[in-house]
């Protein structure tokens, strides 16, 4: 970028993978020389603000969260593993979510259908026929 | 620049030398590089028979630290370092002056500089990071633990609160039993990648997730076999570990107070 190389280019002719913050945070404020090792009288300190992005391994936090997302992950396993079962499960679940929404539609329907002298099985052919 | 920095301090303003790394002397900048600082510092060159320390103004009434300034220091030394060795200095280094840098940094420490740029000649250092595929790895942990499993099943029909015990110990057993798979797989890829790299450091890991994170030593005209041996390992890694290859960056890792010695150990 900056630097007139002193000879030939590099031997690298893919273009690296950019860094992110996360990577420059690991590497500039965790590695290189420490300038306090050599230099003692001419030394400036100066205020520094950096956010420290990483993560504290095996912490209580750490733990629970393990314990949730496999727990999440058996049941997507279960619906992987049986996929005729799956589609049912969801239709059930889907039945759950609107609920309400379907009993006041069913009972709407109901009183249709006892107007109209119906039944159940005209509900069903309907649906159907949909 | 000394009077520059003068005609800044009569104005009231203190500024300091940040410095970002030492290289061999001979090399030009670029007019117009920018450092850290708002508004940036221009990049120059401050010297010392034959050593070179990469410098710019910077202003000591303001914090350094926003993700501008990390960037502006990494990018610099990594976009030197692909051309020249160079011992880059961590985040955050300031002197009072130029006449400093010059004798108290490069003059004071001149032979151990010189015989560290020497070993890194010709080298610079990759990073290769790598993260497990969360899904996958948990499964393999329920399968590999019969007790991890079970306390899966347990936890599964208890209330959130009174189960807390459970998922604390669920949790533990599956970061120990990633710890060790993060063990096991850093041995393999150290094993796969021996022959290509001159030195390397494990570095601790940076997520939960975290499956190797390593810092490569590696001679220029063998980064492309080392990229090909990652590649092939990413492939053999495909459906649970997520490998990113960064580099070539400045030496970061191979520079810490005995690191110079131990650079070209590995070879």
């Amino acid at each position: 970028m900056s630097i007139a190389p002193q000879s030939g280019g590099s031997g690298v002719a893919q273009r690296p993978q950019a860094s992110g913050l996360a990577d420059v945070i690991d590497t500039i404020l965790d590695k290189g020389l420490v300038l306090d090792a050599y230099v003692r009288v001419s030394l400036v300190g100066i205020e520094l603000v950096t956010i420290d992005a990483r993560v504290v391994i095996a912490s209580v936090d750490t733990y629970l969260r393990f314990a949730e997302a496999v727990n999440r992950l058996d049941i997507s396993q279960e619906k992987e593993g049986l996929p005729g079962l799956v589609g049912d499960m969801e239709e059930g679940g889907a039945k759950h979510k609107t609920k309400g929404a379907i009993e006041a539609a069913g009972d709407k329907l109901r009183e249709f259908a006892d107007a109209q002298g119906g039944d159940r099985e005209t509900q069903r052919s309907r649906r159907r026929g949909d | 620049m000394t009077a520059q920095m003068e005609d800044q301090r009569a104005e009231g303003g203190r500024t300091g030398v940040y410095v970002y790394g030492i290289l061999p002397g001979d090399i030009k900048v670029e007019s117009g590089a920018e450092g850290v600082g708002d508004p940036p510092g221009e990049i120059r060159v401050v010297r010392h028979r034959d050593l070179a320390a990469l410098v710019s103004d910077v202003d000591l009434d303001r914090p350094l630290g926003r993700a501008e300034d990390l960037f502006a220091h990494e990018e610099l030394l990594d976009a030197t370092a692909a051309d020249v060795p160079v011992l880059p200095l961590r985040f955050g280094a300031v002197l009072t002056n130029d006449d400093a840098v010059a004798d108290e940094l490069l003059g004071a420490h001149y032979d151990e500089f010189t015989s560290a740029l020497k070993q890194l000649e010709g080298h610079a250092e990759y990073v290769v990071q790598g993260r497990y595929v969360e899904d996958v790895i948990l499964s393999e942990v329920l399968s590999e633990q019969p007790e991890a499993a079970q306390l899966n099943e347990a936890i599964r029909g208890m209330d959130p609160d009174a189960s807390r015990d459970e998922r604390m110990q669920l949790g533990e057993i599956i970061n120990n039993a990633i710890e060790a798979k993060r063990e096991a797989d850093t041995q393999a890829f150290g094993d796969a990648l021996s022959g290509q790299v001159t030195a390397s450091v494990v570095r601790p890991p940076s997520h939960e997730l975290g499956a190797v994170y390593v810092a490569l030593l590696v001679e220029t005209g063998k980064a492309e076999k080392l990229r090909q041996a990652v590649d092939r390992l990413a492939e053999q890694w495909q459906d649970r570990i997520e490998l990113r290859f960064l580099g070539p960056l400045a030496a970061y890792d191979f520079v810490g107070a005995a690191a110079p010695a131990d650079a070209t150990a590995g070879d």
